[in-house]
């Protein structure tokens, strides 16, 4: 009642309350009262009419025909808060994602309890706040409806706990039997983990885990172990290199790193006209790969070249520096090499920057090219403390893998196997057939899974694990920097638990004696650093800070060689003798090794190289087309002398001829309805211990046509359009100009529009821009951009607001030696859009801050917009592309963020939402303006090169315009005067000549 | 009112005077004869009342089942789009106008020769134009349709098509008057009315005709209620001239308004292939031309089907051989001079757009434009040739292929090859959006076959005026 509170102010719905407080007790005390009629009478007042009586009548009976009223529910009120959760605020958590054996410290956001978005860890060594595309579209699997809720055993649905039982039976008889149990694990960098492993394997002797990778590349780790007698592989730091002389070894692209060297390597990579200093980077390669793509000069090599090309440059660097770093056998055994110009260009460049030089060999190649590179790095001087081979960033478990998986086989031969479980592992799909017959005559096969994948379907028992994302782990980086790994949310799937945890649970069921005093893996896990962080404050800090400060285990090695051992190691070159077609089989740029492959996000992601999506595709040069009398777009029978594979062909330069590019991750069978049956499985092509590499091929037409679904077609263009724009370090140096950043606007007719208080703005850096696509999953991720599929994208009908555009120039040195450009292209919030002016009904429109603003709701779908945006980037929802996301992948989506529906337009918005916390911020703390760099877009937040700046141009001091105060600031299609507010900055390459441009794309 | 009208004769009825005093006798031995066989004037009014009142014929019906089931499945393909999505197009992200506004702006020019006719000739005093001008304009009214048609239905959400008018509103909101899209809305939609009250004002006399000469009961309830209590006094007549001559005004400016405003839309644009300044006098030129050429292939048909050989003579279709011979020149100037700027301004975007045109992906339907447009009407050079039925109907269904070429020209291939080649596409169209564009033929034919049938299809009043009868002459002569 308001006069028992008389502090309250009285809120009145009508003057007749207000005039006559007690006129409410009149009414019938409803919830709905309504208001007073205008005749101020009941219909019962004065008695009831015959006319009032039948109106009420045949009202009431209306009424009763018409209302069907739900049954009443209770609405129950969240009244009980959840700690640190205030609903529409999101929460930010750190985690680790082990990729492999690679750690990658994450920031995940999680939005009223859910995790939306993943990105890098600033505090962590590794990601640098940065991240891949890759990581950021685990979170597609985390939601995905086709992951298996229940355990099975022969198929039918179980519990975890029956499942467990059924495994351990089978694992004791095994035992009695004298017989051994082999757990097959997935590489892995969790110290845990590890521990957990040598305590079951202690306690039960015939069980042993055995690592079973996807892919194998231990020429690295291998021609270390015969060097320096350390058995694995060290992580170089690419800052402190002025010359990478890149050997098949993709960095910036399919390397489990490539968000570390890329981070790494781009920051060198911003030269001005003033400081015109900045990395080179030699590529040498027989396929075209990201790497290639961003060197300064690529060599074009057949794959047999390649190890005689690496021990040419040793020679010439011995030649130069003499071989007392490594001594004379070494000397011997490149004596009777022959060198290149190739080889000798790469020496000399290497001899020039000397201690901050390095060589780096593919991992997959070659003992004798990975061990000269090791040789060249000594005498480089490039190895050692505080160098770019610091023997204190060690990689952890990167040792050789074949060792372990040979013995498998032996053991599996002799019949010694009494049970296998495969513990997110999936043999069946990528290990070769000789492996996979034998697992298969394994008495006792138990699966236990993420997917109920192509293993599962060869396992008695299935139990489904969980995502990383709802596990407790932890994870050790190079440099021994610690990771815990936290779970953002509880199990999606309730009945899955993590692989650790079914160790764990196993082992405990067949010995009750182990552990009696741990109950769960975070138990296991929280005792393992109970004397690092005794009380909660400091776990909690951890967990918080995502790294364990002061905690460096010690990873270092010591890094001695023996010269015999090296010279031995230098003669371990590859056989390799072709008489036709050279398959090249490598990771996949979108998919990896297609673990994660029944995720839509990563299938949509265009391949930077090939731009093809939905499909793997064979990539060959023209003259190898010719050669073979393939088409683009030919579906063509790629043949080993293993298996074979039916992908369409892709022609592509830059190709070394003869060879044939194939990637893995695709053609997966068993995986879920996204991934099924997209592409064919190059792991087909594999023999016994053999992975990622070359391998002699037939090719041969079946006949059929695919529609390629490229998200860039094939187009030659020879005119002068200058969309991208390169320059040379040389000419960079000679230029004296000076740009003061303010962009000179053309003469007009009206005055130019002020803005005032902020006015957003973006710069791209395409010199420090590798291509690598974190940025266009980051934006898909942050803006709930929907996948359209094949046959959409195959019609261009894509959604990514954001796209990376890549360009091919020819340089002069013939057909297939092509440099590439790349182009993040989006929205350019034009200050004079024509886009805006062609609305009819004003659905886009310029905000007082310069965002081309779009209204999802005003919009009609004339599709006018996008006809006169000269960018093309806006994007129209042809179908509701939303409206069959099964649960729980619902859950996936930003909630700040509409969703949009079929027939409107939709594009950048420069991420208007974070621009609106951000302000929202400013203004609780009393500041008109924002902060520089307090607004991140979600492209420049993944952005390993960090290529990427944003923030407000009337800020005179915000690193936006500072990036603009340069001459290679450009901005794309200025002549048509629709004013950009994107700057791009020209792509630079080190070298000294003019690079001769023809750009054309394919 | 009936009672009254129904005692005046109904062939002294409808004598024009304003046309009648328009014509001028002594030009009649030079002339060809616009009316053949010399009729009476109620042989007028017999001959046309009587394809309304005749038996239905089983070609009639054939022809009509034939062009229903089309519009029948245009409309089926048009739901199929609202409730799914125009995804079901072929459109794309470079390529997000096709056939759809090709149909447009292809229905709205088709429209064009109805006004040309009913207006400009009218007030050129271009006599032989009364035989024609009531299909020409029933044509415009039936295009601007299916023009209509088209734009409501290229529209991510037809639903809320209707913003696209100025209205008070709940939410605030105006339109953008910036946007050619406004001014197509406004010139369209002005440009539909004014087309269907100048019909319909011409109709009139015509319909009291009809209401005075059917027997059907119902029929004449019906063409009583259209005549608006037409009684043929002198001030009837009075107030019909002054209205039509009135509406001729005002529609002569919309024959050039409309199709330049539909041409805004893509001059006004940033567009190469789009942004150029010829556009409006060019899109008007081909406007006629197309209209022209439809409205050929239409009165060819009905003249043969519906027996109007004396109505609808080869002087008729001399005359419109004659006006699409010069419109066609006119595009061909206009593509001509296009390819020279785009050359000549060496803008690289510009010609890299109109090099495609000529080479590209597309080429095959510019030139089956040019084809079409500027070197098949050339025929029209020769008398003989515009006085051969044959040669005039190919050539009419050749012009219309290769305007229809023309617009998608113009829309496709400027847009897959634009700016920045990394989003070039390429577009074809799918089932559906082909299935709809048949469908505004069926649409547009079933309505012109209904017209044909049921109101006066050529104008009774205006014919007798251009009668030899309705000219100063002694009773002697024959009538």
């Amino acid at each position: 009642m308001p006069s028992s509170v008389p502090s309250r102010k009285n809120y009145f719905k009508s003057s007749e309350i207000f005039l006559n407080p007690n006129a409410i007790k009149n009414t019938n005390g409803g919830e709905f009262e309504s208001l007073p009629m205008n005749d101020e009478k009941s219909l019962f007042d004065n008695g009831v009419s015959r006319r009032s009586f039948m109106a009420v009548l045949s009202g009431s009976m209306a009424l009763v025909a018409a209302s069907c009223r739900r049954p009443d529910h209770k609405l129950v009120p969240y009244v009980k808060s959840v700690e640190y959760q205030i609903p529409g605020i999101p929460n930010y958590y750190t985690t680790v994602f082990q990729h492999k054996n690679a750690a990658h410290g994450l920031l995940i956001r999680s939005s009223d309890g859910h995790p939306t978005k993943i990105d890098g860890n600033d505090l962590h060594p590794i990601s640098k706040g940065k991240s891949s595309a890759f990581a950021q579209a685990t979170l597609v699997n985390l939601y995905d409806p086709d992951r298996m809720n229940r355990a099975k055993i022969n198929g039918g649905d179980s519990t975890v706990n029956n499942a467990l039982s059924h495994i351990k039976g089978a694992v004791l008889s095994s035992i009695q039997d004298g017989k051994s149990v082999r757990i097959l694990i997935d590489e892995h960098c969790s110290p845990t983990f590890s521990k957990l492993i040598s305590e079951i394997e202690g306690k039960f002797p015939l069980i042993k885990f055995v690592v079973l990778p996807s892919v194998f590349a231990d020429g690295s780790a291998e021609a270390m172990l015969k060097t320096t007698g350390y058995d694995g592989e060290i992580l170089p730091n690419l800052s402190l290199a002025n010359t990478i002389v890149s050997v098949d070894n993709d960095f910036l692209g399919t390397d489990k790193f490539a968000v570390y060297h890329t981070a790494n390597f781009s920051q060198n990579r911003k030269p001005e006209a003033g400081k015109a200093v900045m990395n080179m980077l030699i590529a040498a390669e027989s396929t075209l790969t990201l790497t290639g793509a961003n060197a300064d000069k690529r060599m074009l090599l057949s794959p047999a070249e390649t190890d005689a090309f690496v021990l040419g440059i040793l020679k010439e660097i011995i030649a130069a520096k003499g071989s007392a770093l490594i001594g004379s056998d070494v000397e011997s055994a490149v004596a009777n090499v022959q060198t290149t110009p190739n080889s000798q260009f790469a020496a000399k460049e290497l001899l020039k920057a000397g201690d901050k030089a390095i060589v780096m060999v593919g991992a997959h190649r070659s003992v004798a090219a990975n061990a000269a590179a090791y040789a060249i790095n000594t005498l480089l001087g490039s190895i050692g403390s505080g160098k770019i081979i610091d023997p204190n960033a060690a990689i952890p478990n990167s040792n050789c893998k074949y060792p372990a998986v040979k013995e498998l086989r032996e053991e599996l031969k002799a019949g010694k196997i009494g049970a296998v479980i495969f513990a997110n592992t999936n043999p069946e799909y990528t290990a070769d057939r000789e492996l996979n017959n034998l697992l298969k005559k394994t008495p006792n096969r138990f699966s236990w899974s993420l997917y109920k994948d192509e293993t599962a379907s060869i396992a008695s028992v299935y139990i489904p694990t969980t995502h990383y994302i709802e596990t407790w782990g932890d994870a050790i980086a190079p440099g021994g920097i610690v990771s815990i790994q936290q779970p953002i949310i509880a199990p999606v799937n309730p009945t899955s638990q993590s692989v650790q945890e079914l160790c764990l649970n196993l082992a405990k069921l067949l010995d009750e004696t182990f552990l009696p005093e741990i109950t769960g893996y975070y138990d296991y896990l929280r005792a393992n650093y109970k004397s690092n962080f005794p009380d909660k404050q400091s776990w909690e800090k951890t967990l918080s800070d995502g790294i364990i400060a002061g905690l460096p285990a010690s990873v270092s090695v010591n890094l001695s060689h023996s010269s015999a051992g090296l010279a031995q190691a230098l003669g371990m070159k590859e056989e390799m003798k072709f008489d036709g077609l050279i398959g090249c089989v490598s990771l996949s740029y979108s998919l990896g090794d297609g673990y994660y492959s029944n995720n839509s996000w990563l299938l949509e992601l265009a391949d930077p190289i090939t731009k093809m999506t939905w499909d793997n595709v064979a990539v060959m040069n023209s003259a190898t087309a010719v050669l073979s009398n393939v088409k683009q777009g030919d579906i063509i029978a790629v043949a080993g002398n293993h298996g074979s594979v039916e992908v369409p062909a892709y022609i592509l330069p830059g190709m070394a001829d003869g060879v044939v590019g194939l990637a893995l991750g695709f053609g997966r069978t068993s995986s879920g309805n996204v991934a099924n049956g997209v592409g064919d499985s190059a792991y087909k092509l594999f023999g016994a211990n053999e992975s990622i590499g070359y391998y002699p091929i037939k090719v041969e037409k079946t006949g059929k046509i695919s529609v390629l679904a490229a998200t860039q077609n094939h187009n030659t263009i020879d005119d002068d359009r200058e969309i991208i724009k390169e320059t040379t370090l040389a000419e960079l140096a000679a230029n004296t100009e000076n740009s003061s950043g303010i962009i000179e606007l053309p003469i007009s007719l009206v005055d130019n529009y002020t803005y005032k208080g902020h006015r957003w703005a973006m710069t791209i850096d395409l010199s420090a821009c590798t291509g690598c696509n974190a940025c266009v999953i980051a934006c898909q991720s942050e803006n709930n951009i929907p996948n359209v599929g094949k046959k959409d994208t195959a019609n261009g009908r894509e959604m990514h607001w954001l796209r990376m555009d890549r360009y091919f120039s020819r340089t002069s040195e013939g057909e297939e030696s092509v440099e590439v450009s790349f182009q993040p292209m989006f929205c350019q919030h034009c200050e004079n859009a024509p886009c805006e002016n062609v609305c009819p009904v004003a659905a886009t429109t310029h905000s007082p801050e310069g965002l081309n603003e779009m209204t999802y709701n005003r919009c009609v779908g004339t599709k006018y917009c996008l006809n006169n945006c000269p960018y093309k980037v806006r994007r129209f929802n042809w179908f509701n592309y939303h409206k069959h996301d099964a649960e729980p992948s619902n859950l996936l989506y930003n909630p700040d963020v509409t969703m949009r529906m079929r027939g409107v337009m939709e594009k950048c918005t420069f991420c208007v939402q974070r621009i609106n916390h951000a302000k929202f911020h400013a203004k609780d703390q009393g500041r008109s303006q924002v902060v520089d760099g307090e607004v991140v877009t979600a492209c420049q937040q993944a952005c390993p090169a960090s290529a990427i700046y944003f923030g407000n141009i009337n800020d005179k001091t915000s690193k936006v315009v500072e990036s603009r105060k340069t001459v290679r600031g450009y901005r794309v299609l200025e002549e048509l005067n629709v004013r950009p507010s994107v700057t791009y900055l020209e792509k630079v390459r080190n070298r000294e000549a003019k690079s001769e441009m023809s750009v054309h794309h394919g | 009112m009936s009672a009254t009208t129904a005692a005046i004769p109904d062939d002294m009825q409808n004598v024009s005077g304003y046309m009648a005093e328009a014509m001028s006798p002594n030009e009649e031995p030079f002339r060809e004869p616009l009316i053949l066989g010399n009729p009476s004037m109620h042989d007028v009014s017999r001959k046309i009342i009587d394809i309304i009142e005749g038996k239905v014929t089983g070609k009639y019906l054939a022809t009509l089942a034939v062009t229903a089931t089309l519009a029948i499945w245009g409309i089926i393909c048009t739901g199929y789009t609202i409730v799914t999505g125009i995804g079901v197009w072929g459109l794309n992200n470079p390529v997000a106008w096709g056939w759809d506004i090709t149909d447009f702006v292809f229905w709205i020019g088709i429209g064009h020769a109805g006004t040309l006719i009913s207006a400009i000739l009218f007030l050129f005093r271009q006599k032989w134009r009364t035989a024609i001008n009531r299909s020409a304009e029933a044509m415009t009214i039936f295009a601007v349709i299916c023009a209509l048609l088209m734009v409501l239905m290229h529209t991510g959400r037809p639903w809320f098509a209707y913003w696209l008018f100025p209205y008070p509103n709940q939410m605030l909101m105006w339109i953008n008057f910036r946007s050619p899209l406004v001014w197509d809305v406004f010139a369209v939609n002005t440009y539909f009315t004014v087309s269907l009250l100048f019909w319909f004002t011409g109709l009139v006399p015509d319909f009291a005709t009809a209401r005075n000469m059917v027997k059907n009961s119902v029929a004449k309830k019906i063409y009583h209620f259209f005549s608006l209590g037409w009684t043929g006094s002198t001030r009837h007549w009075h107030i019909y001239e002054l209205a039509y001559l009135i509406f001729a005004a005002i529609s002569t400016p919309l024959v050039l308004s409309v199709h330049s405003v539909v041409s805004f839309d893509f001059a006004t644009s940033v567009i190469p292939g789009w942004h150029t300044t010829i556009f409006p006098p060019y899109f008007v030129a081909g406007a006629i031309f197309s209209g022209f050429a439809m409205v050929m292939t239409l009165l060819i048909i009905a003249r043969e089907i519906l027996n109007l050989k004396d109505f609808i003579t080869l002087k008729h279709l001399d005359n419109m051989s004659k006006i699409i011979l010069a419109t066609g020149m006119m595009v061909g100037y206009a593509y001509s001079m296009e390819l020279f700027i785009a050359w000549y301004s060496k803008n690289t975007y510009e010609w890299a757009t109109f090099y495609n045109r000529l080479t590209g992906d597309y080429a095959w339907a510019y030139w089956t434009m040019v084809s079409c447009n500027v070197i098949s009407p050339q025929i029209f050079w020769f008398k003989k040739m515009r006085r051969t039925i044959p040669v005039m109907f190919i050539m009419s269904i050749f012009v219309n292929i290769g305007m229809w070429f023309e617009r998608f020209t113009i829309i496709a291939t400027s847009l897959h090859h634009d700016y920045l080649p990394s989003s070039w596409g390429y577009y074809s169209p799918t089932w559906v959006e082909i299935s709809i564009f048949i469908g505004t033929f069926g649409i547009f034919l079933t309505l012109f076959l209904l017209f044909a049938k049921f109101v006066p299809m050529i104008a009774i009043a205006e014919i007798k005026g251009v009668m030899p009868n309705a000219q100063p002459h002694h009773h002697e002569e024959s009538h």
